[in-house]
This record gives structure tokens, sequence and C-alpha cells, in this order.
């Protein structure tokens, strides 16, 4: 056990997703509902109306899990009710942002979770065919997800007249093949739809002309998932799980140079120290070594120096949750992001690392729109440069300003998150782009190291 | 014909386009392991859409293979997480091992090396794709197995 | 909402009403002159248009009577409906003004600007653009992008290093032919227009796409090379075509005709489609019956030629400098050096006859 910062022994964090995630068997139907699976379904379409069901995730506070953070009760009110037009969910499960491998951990070990959620949501939406696009790489999932599907039609919560309560639903795994992209929703719809994954302008937005011009709603499949455990336990209840507008659990992939990378479930109440360093979770950093760096939700969001990562620029310990994550803007603060948690030590060069996160957003750019086309491009080629002891100074500005002039002008918000993580690398480590421009060829045999970038930052309080 | 059916048929009437992605996975699987131009057609025959639509489809994504590629797709991963986690050193021992670069593929038809982006196994690095599973945690050693592995399995069934 | 409401917006300043459902740009269209922000990729012919290349990025500095807050971020003006009360800037916005320069340095960064033997020279939107935005020198520094090369087919010829892959040909092949044959394939930085395997455009009204193309990557492989645009003479006329309204725009010089277009509108849109028979058969003057010289839009190149006055145009007597409100002209760059078209040892400005072909590099895409 941990002991944090105030000196209070911590229990262990509340789970509400994977607590049964160790079960053996709980990928099967029968292991699940014996474990109390299914029951939140039978709850909600039983005895719940679909608004009471909006309602409790309303009260819930849950936000999109899938990067956004947008309130999920509010974005299923949007969804347009035309008569005789049907209605879709979608479950985006195409988690590929670099540093992201939690919804994968669902659908892998927690089949039925998701169907569980699925169905829940559906029946609030009024789909009656709902669909789980995921990325092509995990095929074997598809296979698992088809299989629970099987089990669930089976025993009745798929299929016609479920429950007998009149309500029909499928549900359909949707494989793509290969891009990013897919994951921005209006992308994935086209994907849906057997098109190029050009994401479209909007407006209109899917709530009102989703997919086959139908009103649709696409969810993250933690998202999803946690309509379970909300349903079962009610809004407000869940709501008291976390702290302020971070309410429930989340869940974390960490990797990178940390002693336990892999998925955990935090309740948004530890620190970010406490989820590095403490045995829970990702066991400090491996071999001995200190940490450096972290980009703390996904590869998009702004990569951080150790000293910023675990203090706020105020000095206070820098939370697990949205808003600690957030604090202080851009300028001294991140994201949390998808909850991809990356973890540099302090033998890690981060004008390598840049460089292969903007050689990924050019890979996935779509193409469709200007900046985006030809400014990720134009960046990777710069910091390859750099990389490989070919920059010059004038460069460095020049990244600066490309990213500031993709950033918000294009189509999707892929333009953004290919700005991003450079913006942020030159804003809070432009000395050791600087020493790869001024030591060409010593930057070729060693890291800049750790440098100052642990230092605790002094910030005079008024 | 039947999984063409089963696919089609999860989508709406008239809405058979949407199956194209799926179609095109099991094409690419019952057509060598890659989508000719007269795979293309066929796909596009059975889907009643345009060939022009399948090949900008086809063309978009990156796993459809556009050129015969080897029995075994060793696709390891190279973006920022796995970076550094040393995938570096493991792209460069697979190629050594089976002489050829990144892109290319063996003599024998065998072995097709590819970098490939983040594919969600960034916890379990350095890692690959092979065909439908994933192998996690690479070291030197287990390529040398992955290898001889294949290697023994293309024997058996030759 | 029905169609006859009117909405009031406020675009760099001057107030319009038009009905809703209108867009920024072409509200700002109505108003006309500079107010109009460039559109590459939009055409209002072309349903599903716009919104890609972001050269008509403008800022909403109240987004309207009811909610009077400014939108966040630049929106494409071309895909943005009007609010009733909304008050947008164009070029009164310092960041509407940064971004396009943006806009426009990414589109040239892979643009061969082989404007020297490009057909489109004097016709082609992103030279205008650049002349309007552009910057002196590149700061590019990297090999340009480059594309195998597609045949596709006797009519048109396809120069993809050219693209700004505005979609507009895609667009126009899905909505006037039934059977497109041509599309976007690959993505981001190397997606291409092309056929995948070798085909020739042959539909009846594939032609237009030569049209609507805004740069020279789709011309017509019957005009090629003959001719620089602003050596011939416009000419409206028309034909009884079974197939398309007939109504053509004539490039000739004398008696021979170099070029049929389709007449095109101040914002460079086509007024009607027309057929390949009228635009690649029909080579005669006497193939047609000519209406009288075409109206060009005095900004354009072509309209400076010195056969000015007798096309329609008057001379101008403001210098370069007054027609673009003091701005002097601005070179975007020195070809020579960067356009890897001409040979490096030839100077063309010191030849004594004409540029000819082989001054050129062979080959060049
Ligand atoms: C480039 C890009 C990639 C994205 N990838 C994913 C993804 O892989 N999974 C996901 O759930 N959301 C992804 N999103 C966010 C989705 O667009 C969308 O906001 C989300 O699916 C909504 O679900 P949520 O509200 O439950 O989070 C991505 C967004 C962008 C712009
Ligand atoms: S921002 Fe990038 S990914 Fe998004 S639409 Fe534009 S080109 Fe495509
Ligand atoms: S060829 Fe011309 S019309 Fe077609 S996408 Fe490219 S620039 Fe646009
Ligand atoms: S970075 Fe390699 S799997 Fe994510
Ligand atoms: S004209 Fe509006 S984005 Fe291209």
């Amino acid at each position: 056990m941990f002991q944090s910062r105030t000196g209070k022994l911590k229990v262990m964090g509340v789970k509400i997703l994977l607590d049964k995630a160790h079960v053996e068997g709980i990928r099967y139907f029968d292991v699940y509902r014996r474990e109390g699976g299914y029951q939140a379904a039978e709850k909600a379409l039983k005895e719940m109306s679909t608004d009471a069901i909006v309602e409790e995730v309303k009260k819930s506070g849950l936000r999109g899990r899938g990067g956004a953070g947008f309130p999920a009760g509010m974005k299923w009110s949007f969804i347009a009710k035309p008569e005789g037009v049907p209605r879709h969910l979608v479950c985006n499960a195409d988690e590929s942002e670099p540093g992201t491998f939690k919804d994968r951990y669902l659908m892998e070990f927690l089949p039925h979770l998701l169907i569980e959620g699925l169905l829940i949501s559906s029946y609030a939406l009024g789909s009656h065919d709902t669909y789980i696009y995921i990325r092509g790489e995990y095929a074997w999932i598809v296979d698992i997800l088809e299989q629970a599907i099987e089990e669930a039609k089976a025993n009745g919560f798929l299929g016609k007249n479920i429950l007998g309560t009149g309500f029909d639903c499928n549900i359909y795994v949707h494989r793509g093949a290969g891009a990013y992209i897919c994951g921005e929703e209006t992308a994935l719809i086209e994907s849906l739809e057997g098109k190029r994954g050009n994401p479209r302008i909007k407006p209109p937005f899917p709530a009102i002309q989703g997919v086959w011009q139908r009103p649709t709603v696409v969810n993250n499949v933690e998202t999803l998932a946690a309509v379970v455990p909300i349903i079962r336990m009610g809004g407000d209840e869940y709501a008291k799980i976390g702290v302020g507008r971070s309410t429930g659990t989340k869940l974390i992939s960490a990797c990178g140079n940390i002693n336990k990378p892999g998925v955990y479930e935090i309740d948004m109440t530890i620190s970010v120290e406490e989820f590095i360093y403490s045995d829970e979770y990702c066991g400090g950093i491996a071999n001995g070594k200190r940490l450096k760096a972290c980009i703390p939700g996904g590869s998009s969001v702004p990569i951080l120096p150790a000293n910023l990562l675990l203090r706020t620029a105020k000095g206070e310990p820098r939370l697990m949750n949205y808003e600690g994550l957030s604090d202080g803007g851009f300028a001294t603060g991140s994201m949390l992001g998808s909850g991809g948690f990356i973890v540099l030590d302090e033998d890690q060069c981060i004008v390598k690392n840049t460089y292969t996160l903007a050689r990924f957003y050019r890979h996935e750019s779509c193409g469709q729109c200007s900046p985006c086309r030809e400014g990720t491009g134009w960046m990777e080629k710069i910091l390859k440069n750099i990389d490989t002891g070919n920059g010059k100074m004038s460069d460095i500005d020049l990244l600066w300003d490309i990213q500031r002039k993709i950033e918000g002008n294009t189509i999707c918000p892929l333009g953004d998150a290919a700005a991003w993580p450079v913006a942020a690398a030159i804003r809070h480590f432009r000395d050791e782009f600087e020493w790869h421009v001024l030591n060409p060829e010593e930057s070729q045999k060693r890291n800049y190291g750790l440098a100052h970038y642990a230092d605790p930052i002094y910030v005079a309080t008024p | 014909m039947t999984e063409f059916n089963r696919l089609v048929s999860h989508y709406p009437e008239g809405k058979q386009k949407s199956a194209l992605l799926p179609v095109l996975h099991l094409a690419q699987n019952s057509f060598g392991g890659w989508l000719s131009s007269d795979t293309m057609d066929y796909v596009a025959s059975l889907l009643q859409i345009k060939p022009i639509e399948v090949y900008e489809v086809a063309t978009f994504y990156s796993m459809y293979n556009l050129k015969p590629v080897g029995k075994y797709m060793f696709e390891v991963c190279q973006t920022g997480p796995c970076m550094i986690s040393g995938c570096d050193d493991i792209i460069d021992y697979i190629g050594k091992t089976l002489g050829i670069k990144p892109g290319e593929t063996t003599a024998d038809g065998l072995f097709t090396l590819k970098t490939v982006e983040c594919l969600g196994a960034c916890g379990y690095a350095p890692m690959m794709q092979m065909g439908k599973t994933y192998r996690e945690h690479l070291t030197k050693e287990k390529v040398d197995s992955i290898i001889a592995e294949c290697r023994n399995n293309a024997a058996a069934n030759n | 909402m029905s169609d006859s409401t009117l909405f009031k917006v406020t675009i760099d300043n001057i107030t319009i009403e038009v009905p809703a459902g209108t867009t920024v740009l072409n509200a700002a269209r109505k108003i006309g002159g500079e107010v109009a922000p460039p559109a590459m990729c939009y055409y209002s012919k072309l349903e599903g248009s716009g919104g890609k290349c972001r050269t008509c990025l403008v800022e909403v500095s109240k987004g309207s009577e009811k909610d009077p807050r400014p939108m966040p971020k630049l929106v494409a003006s071309c895909r943005t409906t009007v609010m009733d009360g909304m008050e947008v800037k164009n070029i009164t916005s310092e960041k509407v003004i940064d971004a396009r320069n943006g806009v426009v340095e990414f589109l040239l960064i892979n643009h061969p600007l082989d404007c020297p033997v490009c057909d489109q020279a004097g016709e082609c939107h992103l030279q205008d653009l650049s002349y309007e935005h552009g910057k002196e020198g590149t700061r590019y520094e990297f090999q340009r992008r480059t594309f195998k090369k597609h045949d596709i087919g006797p009519y048109i010829q396809l120069h993809m290093t050219r693209c700004i892959l505005c979609y507009r040909c895609v667009y126009t092949a899905d909505q006037l032919t039934n059977k497109r044959e041509h599309g976007i394939l690959d993505r981001g930085d190397h997606a291409e227009i092309a056929t995948f395997i070798e085909k020739s455009l042959d539909n009846d009204f594939i032609g237009n796409v030569i049209d609507v193309c805004p740069v020279g990557a789709l011309t017509d492989k019957t005009f090629r090379f003959k001719n620089r645009v602003w050596f011939l003479k416009p000419m409206d006329a028309h034909r009884d075509c079974p197939t398309c309204s007939g109504k053509v725009t004539l490039w000739n010089r004398g008696d021979e005709v170099f070029r049929v277009t389709a007449r095109k509108d101040q914002w460079g849109e086509v007024e009607d489609w027309i057929c390949n028979t009228c635009r690649f058969e029909k080579k005669k003057t006497s193939d047609w019956v000519i209406e009288g010289p075409r109206m060009i839009d005095r900004h354009s190149v072509i309209s400076q030629g010195h056969y000015a006055g007798n096309v329609g145009t008057t001379i101008p007597t403001e210098t370069f400098e007054k027609v673009h409100n003091g701005r002097q002209p601005n070179l975007l760059m020195d070809i020579h050096d960067v356009s890897n078209v001409n040979k490096q040892h030839i100077r063309l400005s010191l030849l004594e006859r004409p540029a000819h072909s082989t001054d050129f590099t062979p080959n060049q895409d």
C-alpha cells in the first residue's frame, strides 16, 4: 500500500469496471451472468423508461472516455428523433491513439460488460441495429465479440423481443482496416458506410445525420461499458466516486519506461506521483532510472517534463483526473485525453520521440485538407533532420510556425493532434532541440539526458 | 459465399456498400493475401458498386496489400511508445536475420518485414502483428523462435 | 424557417441581407470585391464540394443576434451558413490573413511551380492566390513530391504534381456522368487523382473536369502547348448541340479554334456544362455561331494581353500598384532557381526567340 503525501494510508481505489476482470472464465456468458452480469440490463429494460436511463447517465456526470471528455448524457439527449427514421448507436472501438490500449483490454477480457452496456444504451437511444467499429488489427477480438454476441442472443439478451419487453436489438461488429483517422466519429461513420475514412465537414452533426443519413450516437467502448455500473448503482452514487467534474473511474493504459505497464482503473482521486510510483499501479520507473517526461493522455496531448508533471505550476501535487491534468492550460498543463499514459525515463530523447509522433500523424492524415496534409509531412521532415543531426537553429522556429498554422485551421481535430505534441515538445524541451542542432555529432552518440527537467519549479507566490 | 452473405446482412437493404471493408478482408484472405485489380473488380461486382469505389477504399487503408506479400508478414510497430521500449533494435534484428529491409520480402516468399504505426499494444512493447494475432514483449530470442516456428509450419504444410 | 426569411449579415463592416441558408461565402460574393474570400475547392454547382482547401477561412466575431458569442476557431466560409445578425471578418481580420498565408504556403510547398510550361498559366487560381498571399522565397527545403505518371486518355492530361486535391473533378464525374472512373487513391500526402488501372476517361461530359480544376492538373490534351491563353481571343459562341446547351467560349487566333471551354462567370465557375463533342471535336470557326467577344475579369492575367480593347476590356490605365491597393507586385520567387523546370544554363529572358519546349527540362510532369 502506498503512503500518500498526506500521510494517510490509502485503501485500494474503487473498481467498478475491472473488478471482475480476473474471475476465471468471465469472458463467457455463464460466468459473467453468475457474477451478477446483465442485472443492470434487466433493471433498465424492465423497470426504467428510456428517458429515465438518459437521466441517470446525465446525473452520473459520465464524460466521454474516447478523448474529448464530452458529457455522455448530454450527447444522448441531442439525438434527433424524426418519425420513421431508424437511429443507430455506434461503439467506437477504433483505439489507435498511440499509448492507448484500454478498450482492447475491456473487449478481450470483459466482452459481456461491453455488450451489456451496448444493450442498455441502445435501448435508451432506440437503436435496433448497433455497431461496434473495431480497428482492423484487433482481428482476434472480433471473434471474441462475435462469440459473446451469439451467447447473449442465445440467452435472450439480444435479438427479438428482449426479456419480453418488445425491444429488438442486434449488435454487429464492423472491422476497420488500418486507419487511425477512423477513430474520429464522422470518419468512422464514412468508413462504416464502406468509404474512405475522410472526416465529414460539420454541421450536420451525427446526432442529426450520421450513418446512412440517420441520427447516430458514437461513443467510446469504455464510456458504454461504464453505463452498466451507472444503471446498477444509480447515477448519483456513481457521481460520488471521483472529484468535481471527474466522476466515476477511468481506465488508464500505462506504458513506456515503467516497471508495470498495463491497464489500470483509477478513481481519479490519486496524484500522478502516486500513479507512477505506487506498486498498485506503474510501480515506478524501470531499471532504477529517473523520470524525465510523460505524455499523460495519449500521444496527441502535450508532453510534460517531470517537474510539471508531478506538480502544477502552483506547486500543488497534480491529480490524475480531467481537471488535474489540464491545470495550467497548455502553458504548463496537459490533458487526460484517452488515458494513454506514456512515461519516458532519463535516457529517452525528446526529439526522436517527437519525430516518431510526427511521422505517425503524417502517416494517418486522411489528406483532405491542405494544412494537415502538407503540414504534417513538413514537420516530420524537419524533425527527422534535427534528430539525425542535420537541423538548423531556424528549424525550431519554423516548426513552431508550422504547427501554429495547422492548429485550429483543419476540418477535424487530427490537425490539432499533430500540432500539439510538436508545440509542447518545443515549449518545454527547447534546450534539448537546440542541443541537437548545436551538437550534431554528439547527439548521434548519446542522449541529452535528464538535464534540469526534473528540478522543482519555484513559482513566486504573491 | 456464406460468409459474404453474412457480412452483407449486417447492413440495411440497399446499403450493401457498407460491407466493403469486411468483404475486402475476406477477399484478401481468400485470394493469396493481397488484392489484385481483378479481385477488386470482383468485389465491386458482388457489391454492385463501381470499381473505382473499391480502389479508393483499398488504397486508403493500410491493411490491404496491393502487391503480393510473403506467407508470413512481420508488421513491427515503430511509434513513440514502442520506440522508447526498444523496437528499433528488434526491427534491425529481424532485418539482419532475414536479410531484408522493411518493406521487402525474402526471396523464398516466406517473410515480409513491414514497419507500422501504433497497434494498440504499447504496454507490451516491442511488438508486432503476425497475421491475425499479436506477438508481444519481443526479444531477440523470441524473434528467433518465431522465425523457426514459421519455417517449421511452412515446411509441414508443403 | 421558410426560404423567404432574410438574415442580416455583416462582412468586413458591410451589411447585407440574404435568404436563410445562404453560406457566408455566397453572402460575401454578393457584396463582391475583396470581401469575397478566395475559394479553391468550393464550387457552387457541385453538391458536397467545399470545406477542404481552407483558403476561404473567415473569423466569425459575432455568432448571431440571439447568440452573440464569437466562434472559437476560424471557419470555412463556404460551408458555414449565415445566422441573423452574424458578423464576419475576412480581410479585416489579422487572424484570417495569417491563416490564409499559411494555407497558401501549404498549397505551394509541394507544387512544382512549373508555371512557365503549364497550360493553366494565366487562368490558374493558385497562381492568383499566391500573387495575393504568397511570400517571396520558400521555407520548404525538401524534394517536392512526385507521382507515377498516369495516362487518362486522349482528351485529358493529368499532371498530378499540380493537383491541390480539391475533389472538384471527383464530384463532377459523380454528378455529371453515371460512371465515375477516376477518384482519389491512397491517403494523406500521397493521395492522388488516378484511375488505378490505366483507363481513359471517356464519358460524354467528363471534359468538364478540365474547367472545374482550379489549377493545371487537368488540362485539355487537344490544346496543350499549342498556345498561351493570353495570346488567344476568347469569343462567346454557340451551336445546336443535341447533348448539351452548346454555349461555349472559343479561344481562337484568326480563324483557328485552339480551344473550347465552358463559359465562366466572375468567380471562375462554368455557367453551363458542355459535352465532349463541343469541347474536343469542334475546332473550326465554321462549326460555331459567334456571338461576340467574351468579357474577362480584369483581374486575370488573360485580360492584360496586348489585344485588350478588342475583346471587351478596356486598356487598363491603372498600374498594378493601384489595382492592388498600393501593394507592389510581389513575385513569388525566382522560378528559374526553384522550379527545376528550366535548364539551369538557359536564361529565358536572354533568348532572342520565344522560349521553346527544348529550353525546358524534358519529361517534366
Ligand atoms: C483523430 C481522432 C482519432 C480519434 N480516435 C478515437 C478512438 O480511437 N477511439 C475513441 O473512442 N474516440 C476517438 N476519437 C474521438 C471520437 O471522435 C469521439 O469523440 C468519441 O468516439 C466519442 O465518444 P465518447 O464521447 O464516448 O468519448 C478520435 C478523435 C479524433 C479527432
Ligand atoms: S485535419 Fe487531417 S485528418 Fe482531419 S480532415 Fe484534415 S487532412 Fe483529414
Ligand atoms: S485534379 Fe484538379 S480538380 Fe481534380 S482534385 Fe486535383 S486540383 Fe482538384
Ligand atoms: S506504440 Fe507500438 S503498439 Fe502503440
Ligand atoms: S473554398 Fe472553402 S474550404 Fe475550400
